[in-house]
């Protein structure tokens, strides 16, 4: 209950600090997921309508990054970022845009396992009339979108869903700074180091609030031009 | 022409499709029967470009159209089912008339029946042009209304398109009412290859003797 108060509290009025973490988190779900998507889409329709050899191979190994763990993703990207590392010219450690990476690499494998096996069970009865009736390529790929744009629409916002809720490994390569890399999942964890339970509660509540806020948006988005 | 050569299909060790030679001839209509799994859907689907042989080969004319075995309604309602086709409103409504569909025209497709639902799916392969068209059991789905209803759209498409036709069927009526030629899968292989009337009456081997026997009429 302290907790809700608490909530309550930050929220009206808003507090300027988390207006400015829930900006950084929102800016770095929306990239991450953008992204992830740009690749991850098109990667997983590719694989999921074609047969080629090695497929099954390709497959094991998208499920296997499905399920790679946070913080491992975090050290990759720190080590590559790292000011000794490959990429430690570009000076992005502790920035968001460095955050965007860690997640990007975390959440393509998701959405080009979703994806694929999606089009590969769904979309096979689409591709095989729209075959049949002498479509193009691009007709046919046109329809699969039209016909499985809720299913599609789900892995988008489950990509979204993840990027918001992960803390490991943008805690890693953002460092949790003050007013620059904190997001909701990182200044959760820091209160609750803190010992401040119920204000880590608090952030929780209003985390979730946003997440269910983006989702209805999104749905009400989709809703009105669907229909079908 | 329709042309056929030393055809198989093999999915691991089995070999679901064996044809050493077939032809059809322009502006014929060819019905295949056979038990299931015999491979009517896999030659359909070999000719439609859908699956490729893993041996062999074939030669087609340049248009083919091809009814899967289970109908796909799309988003939508019947007749957007249609016009994707990119058939005009006028024609598909007139096809809807023809297969008795009018009064589900505004219907979202995928609240067709699997009879309606058949019916439509034909509609929206009638609505193209073509010189070779594969329908696999057109009239599976169908009360015996239906089934009329489909074999007239077929015969009076091919009357006015000239085109082959070859479709599979586990129907009698099909058969003998469309068709003037029957030939009969049994495993891969073609075991019978005749007139629809002649096979039905006088099968030619003892297989196909007991094969048509399971056919009612
Ligand atoms: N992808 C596949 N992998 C392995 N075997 C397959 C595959 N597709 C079809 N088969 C096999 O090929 C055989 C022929 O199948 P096909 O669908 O052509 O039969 P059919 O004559 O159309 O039967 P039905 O009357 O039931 O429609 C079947 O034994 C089937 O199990
Ligand atoms: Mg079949």
């Amino acid at each position: 209950m302290e907790s809700f108060r608490q909530a309550f509290e930050l929220l009206f009025p808003p507090d300027r600090e988390l207006l400015q973490i829930i900006g950084v988190t929102l800016r770095m779900s929306f990239f991450s997921t953008l992204i992830s998507c740009l690749i991850g889409l098109p990667l997983g329709s590719l694989i999921g309508s074609k047969s080629f050899r090695g497929k099954s191979f390709i497959k094991k190994l998208i499920h296997t990054l499905m399920g790679l763990p946070p913080v491992v993703a975090g050290l990759i990207v720190y080590s590559l970022f790292t000011h000794y590392g490959p990429f430690g010219k570009l000076n992005m450690l502790f920035t968001v845009r460095v955050m965007v990476v860690a997640q990007v690499m975390l959440i393509t494998p998701v959405v080009i396992g979703l994806t694929s096996s999606f089009i590969e069970s769904a979309s096979k009865p689409v591709i095989e009339t729209a075959r049949g009736l002498g479509f193009s390529g691009l007709k046919t790929a046109r329809l699969c979108i039209g016909e499985g744009r809720s299913s599609l629409f789900s892995v988008v916002l489950n990509a979204f869903g993840r990027s918001i809720a992960e803390v490991g490994a943008v805690s890693i390569v953002g460092g949790n700074i003050q007013w620059k890399t904190r997001v909701m999942t990182t200044a959760i964890m820091l209160e609750t180091n803190k010992g401040k339970f119920s204000f880590a509660l608090a952030l929780g509540i209003i985390l979730l609030i946003i997440a269910f806020a983006v989702n209805a948006v999104a749905s009400f988005i989709v809703k009105e031009n669907a229909d079908g | 022409m329709v042309e056929i050569k030393n055809l198989k299909k093999i999915y691991g060790e089995r070999t679901v499709l064996d044809i050493p030679g077939l032809e059809f001839r322009d502006g014929e209509t060819a019905a295949l029967a056979g038990a299931n799994g015999s491979g009517k859907t896999t030659l359909l689907k070999i000719l439609a470009g859908i699956i490729k042989g893993s041996e062999g080969g074939f030669h087609i004319p340049e248009n083919v159209l091809y009814m899967p075995q289970s109908s796909y309604a799309f988003r939508g309602d019947t007749l957007r089912n249609i016009t994707i086709s990119g058939a005009d409103r006028k024609e598909a409504l007139e096809l809807l008339e023809k297969l008795e569909l009018s009064h589900l025209a505004g219907k979202k497709a995928k609240s067709l029946s699997g009879g309606e639902l058949q019916r439509l799916s034909l509609c929206r392969v009638l609505s193209r042009k073509c010189d070779l068209l594969l329908l696999d059991e057109p009239t599976s789905a169908c009360d015996a209304k239906g089934a009329e209803l489909v074999i007239k759209a077929i015969k009076d498409y091919q009357r006015e398109s000239g085109c082959t036709v070859i479709m599979s069927t586990h129907s009698p009526l099909l058969a003998l009412n469309a068709a003037d030629r029957l030939i009969i899968l049994n495993g891969g292989k073609v075991e019978t290859d005749g007139s629809p009337e002649e096979t039905l009456a006088n099968p030619e081997t003892q297989w196909a003797k007991s094969f048509v026997a399971g056919w009612k009429i």
